[in-house]
């Protein structure tokens, strides 16, 4: 099968399109015959170094496509079966093998392409305003990086709770996408200081609930912005990770929670995972939540998917097909 | 009138008692008579001089009594009323001049005694068991220091809401208590470890959250025993203040939740204040909420109930009384 293949840790050109077996399914797995892949900053990272990998590597952990073959364990899923599914490494692929419980069903009415690019981004919003923080309508939400991947959707599924939500980006189209997106307020943070901009928009009284997936560059102005007894969402770290901690400022700042969460934690059970992907599917059916697919590529492109990830141009999804 | 009063920081001896003019209110202040004032380790740190005042400052944080003046823009409270009070300054004395809008009522069924026994302590052990986590029946919770001041009435909170409480304490005496007040386990921190306890008590899962009023030599091991998306309230330091950690800690451990509350921030507005204090009061005109008022002392001798404070013998609640 073809496969992009990773030897050696480095820039998007350290992966290259080779020809590789094809992986045979354990007693507990199941073969899938991949469609489409999801592209993340977390391949990025563990392409580049940032995180640790067993070399050579088959980048991706996200996809969606067809059961081929399955182990003879296997209880949930059959051939034929159209499934998705997020951490699972080697979906830069035309075939990989998953635990069959990290394989979730997928409706007719939903697309590879839709399946594959809301498993991550979509599964993360999902958490964070149901979970995370529940979030309740008339409260107000800060959303860093508001017409980002994970950004864009949450958006819309607090914009749906009835929350109020103020986005921050980097430019004036991406401001006009998290408007579009339903967020009641954009400030675009290269030429407004978000700190100031939250405080007037909510009269001094900062907001109930901060969604942060920047990390280190907003987290000291983030403590400034919320409520008595508001909560710090850590997400993510597209800038950086956050410094050093001291509990004290917490208390200081007004006894603030923080949490510094990551998906795996949130779908940890088989039923936590299905309910979630069946909420997340149900709203994309109903066209209660747009997925933003900003570009697709063919898989022996996925060098230049990840440079224009990089390159931070593009809002929206970056998928492969394969 | 009498007041003790510290004219220079320092240790038990630097507090004298004093014969002073009965304070005026000013328009926005009540005069109260007291009748019990409770003694807190916040008054040592006063005194000392670590927290700091204008001198000569008359030591004293929390009291109840009746009020025999009020200002002429107090509306809130009229002469004759029984009152209580935490968190204004002046307590060692007779009478103090409180902000009309700090004083709570006190019901016919609390006496002077009890009330000031619990209006810093069971106010903390109030809102963290109702708001910082609002705990539910069949939860279970860890409480640090489980037969201190906080920690015997958290305990019976817990108890009382239907919550499983593992307690940990340093000796069988405090054991002992810690069971008396509802506590499920009682961990002897002097001679199991705490962590590797908690976890066989849940059978590996976690305690839902920790109070820790500890701090420094409890707090990482206190994440180790929360379950995935658990809850550490870390409302004090006793054992050193908690130094500044890496928030990536709460990512590995299990996505999880860290606050730092302080009582001022759970009181902010007097409609917080009165509901809480009320049902704080509520509480133990039911007979719900025990109290171990464990030594009074004539107002003349604070310097003896510092000298039993700060030697730690003690495991209930000091008062001076006037």
């Amino acid at each position: 099968m073809k496969a992009i293949r990773v030897e050696h840790q480095g820039g998007p050109e350290v992966m290259e399109l080779a020809e590789v077996p094809i992986p045979q399914p354990k007693p507990t797995e199941a073969l899938v015959r991949i469609g489409v892949a999801g592209v993340n900053s977390i391949d990025g990272q563990i392409r580049d170094g940032r995180l640790r990998a067993v070399l050579p590597f088959i980048p991706g952990q996200e996809g969606a496509g067809v059961v081929t073959a399955v182990g003879g364990q296997v209880k949930t899923v059959k051939i034929g079966d159209r499934v998705a599914w997020s951490g699972a490494l080697g979906s830069y692929a035309e075939y990989v093998v998953s635990p069959e419980e990290h394989l979730v069903p997928v409706p007719d009415s939903i697309s590879d392409e839709q399946a594959a690019a809301a498993m991550i981004h979509g599964l993360t919003a999902h958490y964070l305003v149901n979970d995370a923080h529940k979030l309740k309508a008339g409260e107000t939400a800060l959303v860093h990086a508001a017409a980002g991947g994970v950004g864009l959707l949450l958006v819309q599924m607090a914009r749906a709770i009835g929350a109020r939500l103020i986005g921050t980006v980097s430019s004036d189209e991406k401001a006009e996408l998290a408007r579009a997106a339903g967020a009641d307020e954009v400030i675009v943070f290269t030429r407004q200081d978000f700190e100031a901009e939250v405080k007037r928009l909510t009269d001094g009284k900062g907001v109930d609930v901060v969604y942060d997936g920047v990390g280190k560059a907003t987290f000291e102005k983030n403590l400034n912005v919320m409520r008595l007894r508001g909560m710090l969402v850590i997400y993510g770290m597209s800038s950086g990770a956050v410094p050093l901690v001291d509990p004290a400022k917490l208390s200081e700042k007004g006894s603030l929670y923080m949490a510094r969460t990551t998906l795996a934690h949130f779908t940890a059970t088989r039923q936590e995972l299905l309910a979630r992907t069946s909420a997340l599917f149900g709203m994309i059916a109903e066209g209660k939540l747009k997925v933003r697919i900003a570009k697709t590529y063919p898989l022996a492109e996925a060098a230049q998917a990840h440079r224009d990830m990089e390159g931070r141009k593009v809002a929206g999804k970056l998928l492969l097909i394969v | 009138m009498k007041a003790i009063r510290v004219k220079q920081p320092g240790g038990p001896e630097a507090m004298e008692v004093v014969e002073l003019p009965v304070p005026q209110p000013k328009p926005n202040e009540a005069v109260v008579k007291l009748g019990a004032s409770g003694v807190n380790f916040i008054d040592v740190y006063f005194r000392e001089g670590r927290y700091k005042a204008p001198l000569p400052l008359i030591l004293g944080q929390e009291g109840a009594g009746v009020v025999t003046a009020v200002g002429s823009e107090a509306r809130s409270v009229k002469v004759g009323d029984r009152v209580a009070w935490t968190g204004v300054p002046g307590a060692y004395a007779e009478y103090a001049a409180v902000p009309a809008d700090r004083l709570v009522p006190v019901p016919a069924e609390v006496s002077d005694r009890e009330a000031a026994s619990v209006m810093l302590q069971g106010m903390t052990a109030h809102y963290l068991s109702h708001d910082t986590y609002p705990l539910k029946r069949g939860e279970t919770a860890l409480v640090h220091a489980g037969a201190g001041g906080v920690g015997l009435l958290l305990v019976q909170m817990a108890h009382n809401i239907g919550a499983r409480v593992i307690a940990t304490v340093s000796t069988d005496e405090k054991a002992k208590l810690a069971r008396g007040a509802g506590a499920d386990e009682v961990i002897l921190y002097t001679q199991a470890d705490f962590e590797a306890e908690t976890k066989r008590l849940t059978g590996g899962k976690g305690v839902d959250v920790v109070y820790d009023s500890v701090g420094k030599t409890t707090f990482e091991k206190g994440l180790n025993i929360l379950r995935p998306r658990g809850m550490m309230a870390l409302f004090g330091g006793s054992s050193g203040a908690v130094p500044a950690f890496d928030p990536i800690l709460l990512t590995q451990k299990g996505s999880l939740y860290l606050t730092r509350p302080s009582l001022g921030n759970y009181i902010a507005t007097r409609e917080e204040l009165v509901a809480r204090s009320g049902a704080v009061f509520g509480m133990m005109a039911a007979g719900k909420l025990k109290l171990r008022i464990e030594h009074t002392y004539p107002l003349a001798e604070a310097q003896r109930a510092h000298r039993e404070l700060e030697g730690r013998k003690t495991t209930g609640k000091l008062l001076l009384i006037p």
